[in-house]
């Protein structure tokens, strides 16, 4: 206001006159902000005392690389007597991965079924159900840690099908009249727990392996980080953590499951879409809805064997390249040029 | 935060191995190539390139512990290394089968250069300057005979040494194709192709690689000026290994870039990305095959070929060349999604992690290990004489004249 006033000023004021008045201005604004942080420093001197550090940090980063506390996993607040010590982290990790001393393995998968296991849990999407709400995702992402920008499921959503000229259609455009003939196809992805996993055998050092009762997981004591299992998942199930550096992946919450629990993401699902059991037990859920409705798995082609089954997915339900035929209206791939029709070459 | 252009954060569809893991297949292809043509002498009698002997084992040695270092580069956790030896997963994961074959190529390449520099290693043991006296002798282990039975004892080890390397050479390179190969998520590596066309190029480049190193230290420092013979037969050499290497070209052109051949998903991935619009369109068609015809031209005209200047040019395009060839198939087949549509995003950077600065650093780290043995190991003979007592002279040691007398029987020539 200051500027524009003395533009505006037939004689012209000084220079020096103008700076003036917009120190004066600008002290003025900033008065009522130091009374207002005054203010907002009083009530935690007077909290102090329950031997927390301070819940308010100065601007975390969002970067999980240049700020690894952010979520817990380097957590400052989580001291020796959390169970996180150096010392019982190890012991913490075995409780977490395998409790029960579960035979694991790390290639030959064939002697899984050969060794009579008590479980083998798999998973059904019943994407007839699924709506599409993303509520397993975040549920994932509370549960497991899962830092910024990676995901250990997602759920893509797609539009198949396209805008057709219909007289009766209820879209008017440019005096014609159109209906949409097009499918909403939501497709939860995770790992598939496979049953020859290619992501296990190439590991060079064991650190990732298939358990009796099917989940295949990662050692985060032994990994070294080298992104062979990263490249060899046909479902792009895997990453790097940004925090531990090390690789990462879907455990179907293996820690609740030993609990006797379900998976954050099957709790979660609105719609019941996710159903995860025992394939051993006839009577789980899972073996009731297997045997009673046609099921596909994603990529067969690789030979992989998945043990995440989809009900309701007529025909291919894997993403299908081409963004004509299958338009990815959703997906939480941020590093790739999806949507962008002319990006690929469709002939 | 704008995720889609961040190359800070991992997610989905991200290039998990970046440049280190591009420069990891160049560095083991000029181990292997390099070996090839230091064993030329040794296994196939070719006389011609006695001289490069000594200079390729030092070379493989130097590009060996390079190439190792190129994959751990790229691991996360490369401070657990020792459980590629300790947790070895064998035979079953490609990378742990790759530790087995490096271990036992340095093994072999340690080996042979004991038995190369054995004779001027016990000259400088007993006529040695000052220090030298102390580090030559602690390498000839005590061994102290030069007798005639002796020495002819050192040519048939070497020769086997050289055939068995030779053997090695070709699993190590082929076994880093396999690393690719082994892996059927991604459809442009999963090829039974990978470890072929992955040990011509590495011939190719071995070559070249071989043709700069004698120039700058034959040039730079050797007694006798460089060998126009010796450029012009690397340069022959080149022009059949590219011969092979632009034919396995055409048939991965071929099978992968033609609709009607290629499978669907290798023939889309390959097309989106190496034609006419695609992000490694110039990569491909210029950079790789482009350079590599231009090379091939120049092998075939006599003056280029026996000339420094054009023969050193030759090698460094084609150098440039199999480098291109080594990020097309990194990075190219990366550049696939696994489970969404179009193409990954990828710019290389050029510091931190994974960027350009980690190459230039693996490549430091060689030249560091051939300049160190420039100090550390008589590369000539002439610079035995320089080192000993007796000065300039040249030393006349027996093994010279046995090496000579057994010479022509082997190869029938020079």
């Amino acid at each position: 206001m200051a500027t524009k006033n003395s533009d505006l000023d037939p004689g012209g004021l000084s220079r020096r006159a103008i700076l003036k008045g917009l120190m004066g201005v600008a002290a003025g604004a900033a008065m009522p902000l130091a009374a207002h942080a005054a203010l907002q420093s009083g009530p935690p001197a007077r909290k102090a005392g329950t031997g927390l550090p301070p819940e308010t940090q100065p601007e975390p980063s969002l970067d999980p690389r240049k700020n690894p506390s952010w979520e817990g996993w380097n957590n400052p607040r989580l001291g020796p007597t959390n169970g996180w010590s150096d010392a019982s982290e190890s012991a913490a990790w075995t409780t977490i991965l395998n409790p029960d001393g579960l035979a694991i393995y790390h290639d030959r998968f064939y002697r899984i079924p050969e060794s009579h296991p008590k479980h083998h849990w798999v998973m059904v999407m019943d994407t007839r159900k699924c709506v599409g709400c993303q509520a397993c995702v975040v549920s994932c992402k509370s549960e497991n840690n899962v830092p910024l920008g990676v995901y250990r499921t997602w759920v893509d959503v797609y539009q198949t099908g396209d805008t057709v000229p219909d007289p009766e259609g209820d879209v008017v455009l440019d005096g014609r009249r159109y209906r949409m003939d097009a499918k909403v196809v939501n497709m939860p992805k995770i790992c598939n727990h496979c049953a020859h996993p290619p992501c296990v055998e190439v590991c060079p050092v064991k650190a990732t392996f298939k358990r009796q009762d099917g989940i295949v997981m990662v050692d985060p004591r032994l990994c070294i980080g080298c992104g062979t299992c990263v490249n060899a998942c046909p479902y792009d199930a895997r990453f790097i953590n940004p925090v531990s550096q090390v690789a990462d992946k879907c455990t179907f919450c293996v820690e609740r499951v030993d609990a006797g629990l379900l998976p954050a993401c099957v709790t979660s699902c609105v719609g019941r879409a996710r159903v995860f059991g025992d394939i051993l037990d006839p009577n789980s859920e899972v073996s009731h809805l297997l045997a009673r409705y046609p099921h596909s798995v994603r990529h067969p082609e690789f030979g992989t064997d998945p043990q995440v089954f989809y009900i309701g997915e007529s025909g291919d339900i894997s993403t299908d390249p081409d963004p004509n035929v299958q338009h990815m209206v959703f997906t939480y791939t941020s590093n790739a040029n999806s949507n962008v029709p002319g990006g690929v070459d469709v002939i | 935060m704008d995720f889609a252009n961040s190359t800070q954060l991992f997610g989905l569809e991200h290039v998990y191995w970046q440049l280190p893991l591009v420069a990891y297949p160049f560095l083991s292809g000029l181990v292997a190539g390099s070996f090839i043509v230091g064993s030329l002498s040794h296994v196939f009698g070719l006389k011609r390139f006695e001289p490069l002997a000594k200079m390729a084992i030092i070379v493989t040695l130097a590009f060996l512990i390079g190439a190792a270092l190129a994959p751990l580069a790229e691991a996360w956790q490369r401070e657990r290394f020792w459980e590629l030896i300790t947790r070895d997963h064998f035979p079953y994961s490609p990378l742990g089968m790759f530790i087995i074959v490096w271990i036992a190529y340095v093994i072999l390449v340690l080996v042979e250069m004991y038995f190369l520099f054995r004779q001027d290693n016990i000259y400088l043991a007993q006529h040695g300057r000052g220090w030298r006296k102390t580090w030559h002798g602690l390498l000839t282990f005590g061994s102290r005979n030069l007798s005639e039975p002796s020495l002819k004892r050192d040519h048939t080890i070497l020769v086997c040494l050289a055939a068995a390397g030779i053997v090695l050479a070709f699993a190590f390179h082929g076994y880093v194709g396999f690393v690719f190969g082994a892996l059927k998520a991604r459809p442009l590596w999963s090829s039974p192709m990978m470890p072929v066309i992955f040990l011509i190029s590495a011939i190719v480049s071995g070559i070249a690689a071989m043709i700069t190193v004698y120039t700058l230290i034959q040039g730079g420092l050797g007694e006798k000026p460089v060998d126009s013979d010796i450029l012009d037969g690397l340069m022959g050499l080149m022009k059949w290994a590219i011969f092979v290497d632009l034919f396995l070209d055409l048939i991965e052109l071929l099978t992968s870039g033609v609709r009607s051949y290629a499978s669907l998903p290798v023939y889309r991935g390959f097309s989106a990305i190496f034609f006419s619009s695609g992000p490694l369109a110039f990569n491909y068609w210029v950079v790789q095959i482009g350079l590599l015809i231009v090379v091939l031209v120049m092998t075939f005209v006599r003056p280029l070929r026996r000339s420094l200047a054009g023969s050193n040019i030759a090698a460094f395009l084609a150098l440039v060349s199999v480098f291109a060839m080594r990020y097309n198939t990194v990075i190219g087949a990366e550049l696939q999604p696994k489970a969404s549509q179009g193409l990954v995003r990828y710019t290389p950077t050029w510091f931190g992690m994974d960027s350009w600065q980690v190459v230039i650093g693996l490549f430091a780290i060689v030249v560091f290990l051939v300049s160190l043995s420039l100090l550390l190991l008589p590369w000539e003979r002439s610079w035995t004489a320089s080192w000993s007592n007796e000065g300039a002279a040249v030393p006349v040691l027996p093994g010279a004249a046995a090496g000579h007398a057994a010479g022509p029987k082997k190869g029938g020539t020079s």
